[in-house]
């Protein structure tokens, strides 16, 4: 009997944490105008809605652009970084450490508080420029945690193989370095995207009406009119994670090699 | 930048380095770090030069009960946390599949499940009615619906700190513990729990911290009679445009996470703390 407490304990934990997700789907075919549950009947019409408002495909379009935008340039930053502290000796290098982890410390209505005194002067407040540094910012941290953690792991006598065997150090980055680094790689700029894709409270200080992505959209609908295609939006952004986690665990779950 | 002080000190090693780090320390320190200086600078500037921000915070009677309050909130959110989490955790961890299902959906919409659920014409409402107990008491915007609410939303955080360290612990130990005669639960606690809790430590303060300026669900869901900081600061500048004030609070609030993190910086390091 004993051994099947941890399991029901567990069970009740996880039935908390997905049961009121699972709530939105039916929500959002509900014909309610406020959140009403159990829906008074069904259609289709918010989804309908959603795709033909402007401001919400625009919020949807603004998202994906920020978000590929700061995962870009999350990945240029961080990878040089995490070959830089795993790889060589320098000086000042565990305080750099430290620095690195800050914009993680720093909880986001600081960082969102400081972003709109700084960005404001630069006219970058309300533009997807200011959101893609932002976000860009927020992301370095966990890229390169997640990059440094493989990297850290990485055998180097492949490279010595490659080296001997005559390639230069461009051809063995390229050849062997790159592919066995690749699924880390992914999914460092996997956890960028959908940080940025996900993050609202530095979007509620400095996107703007312009730059506005879906989180601030949402919280914004939510505060003010209590908008039913938000249950739309939630249910798509739902699915449009689970389908994220499920290729990053495709990605995790292939063999290093090839 | 010390390490180009005197040529012989420096090797072509360490000034790859350096051109490797670069770019991101340079992005970090320019784009974050500077601007939090700007949050420092405004909160004793703004209006005037001086520190009457942080007297009058420090002072006033109503502040002190948001600086409690917070606190509270926090360590119950994180104490749930980890009674959901830990079980949830123990169970994953010897099943090796997958996890962070729950992790990547956003906060908003999280919470927006909760406006839904306790709701006056939510489930628990109509669960009330259909018993015939009358009308539910007030759930929404109190500062029980904040509680559930981040507690469902920092759950993953526990769950993937616990589970971290759960991992790594050999199932072996356990099964030579109850070889040796020890019952489920006598091996569960002197083998297993005593070696989870680096993990424990590591979900309580990565939640505890994140807590402490959460600021989308106490905003959608809590209430101003019970507010949190990040309600504060959203209160200052939204509806009295008090830059300078809640920049202060946004100060005090960030000296409180890195006074955290620091004690636990010293003790574990903090590369560690996110696995």
């Amino acid at each position: 009997m004993v051994r099947y407490v941890p399991l029901v304990l567990a069970l009740l934990a996880a039935i908390f944490l997905v049961a009121p997700m699972a709530i939105i789907v039916p929500m959002s075919f509900s014909k309610a105008i406020s959140f009403e549950f159990p829906p008074p009947g069904y259609w289709t019409g918010y989804y309908a809605q959603y795709f033909s408002s402007h401001s919400w495909l625009e919020a949807t379009a603004n998202s994906f652009i920020i978000a590929s935008g700061s995962m870009a340039l999350t990945l240029i930053a961080a990878l040089p970084a995490a070959f830089g502290f795993v790889r060589h000796r320098f000086y000042g290098k565990s305080v750099l450490n430290l620095v690195m982890l800050v914009p993680i410390i720093v909880p986001a209505v600081v960082s969102a508080l400081g972003y709109y005194s700084f960005l404001s002067p630069l006219h970058l407040v309300g533009t997807h420029a200011g959101m893609i540094l932002a976000h860009s910012v927020l992301s370095i941290p966990v890229a390169f945690l997640v990059i440094t953690a493989v990297l850290k792991g990485f055998d180097r006598n492949l490279e010595r193989a490659a080296m001997s065997a005559g390639a230069g150090p461009l051809r063995t980055f390229l050849w062997v370095t790159m592919p066995v680094l690749r699924p880390g790689i992914l999914i460092g700029a996997l956890f960028a995207f959908l940080h940025s894709f996900n993050e609202a409270v530095v979007a509620i200080f400095i996107a703007g009406r312009d730059a506005s992505t879906l989180p601030k959209k949402m919280f914004e609908s939510i505060r003010l009119e209590s908008d039913p295609v938000i249950a739309v939006v939630s249910t798509l952004l739902t699915g449009a994670v689970l389908l994220g986690v499920l290729l990053s665990l495709f990605v995790r779950k292939r063999p290093a090699s090839r | 930048m010390p390490a180009f002080r005197g040529a012989g000190l420096i090797s072509r090693d360490s000034l790859t380095a350096w051109l490797l780090v670069a770019p991101a320390v340079v992005c970090v320190v320019v784009l974050f770090i500077v601007p939090i200086g700007y949050v420092l600078l405004l909160s004793v500037t703004d209006p005037t030069v001086s520190l009457d921000h942080y007297r009058r915070f420090f002072t006033v009677p109503l502040y002190a009960n948001v600086m409690v309050n917070t606190f509270r909130t926090s360590l119950i959110v994180t104490l749930a946390c980890l009674a959901l989490g830990y079980p949830l955790a123990y169970v994953m961890a010897r099943r090796d599949d997958a996890l962070a299902v729950s992790f990547w959906t956003g906060f908003v919409v999280r919470t927006y499940a909760w406006l839904i659920i306790l709701g006056n014409k939510g489930p628990v409402a109509a669960t009330y009615a259909f018993a015939g107990w009358g009308s539910p008491p007030q759930l929404l915007f109190t500062s029980f619906s904040s509680t559930l609410g981040m507690t469902h939303v920092l759950l993953p955080y526990m769950v993937l700190a616990l589970y971290g360290v759960m991992r790594k612990i050999d199932p072996s130990y356990m099964r030579a513990a109850e070889s040796l005669g020890a019952r489920p639960f006598g091996a569960f606690r002197l083998v297993f729990l005593p070696l989870s809790l680096a993990g424990v430590v590591n979900g309580c303060v990565l939640v505890f911290t994140m807590c402490l300026g959460f600021y989308v669900t106490p905003i959608l869901l809590g209430t101003p009679k019970d507010m949190m900081i990040s309600q504060l600061i959203s209160q200052q500048i939204e509806d009295l445009l008090a830059w300078g004030f809640a920049s202060a609070i946004a100060v005090v609030l960030l000296a409180c996470t890195l006074v955290l993190l620091g004690i636990y910086n010293r003790f574990a390091g903090l590369d560690r703390l996110w696995g």
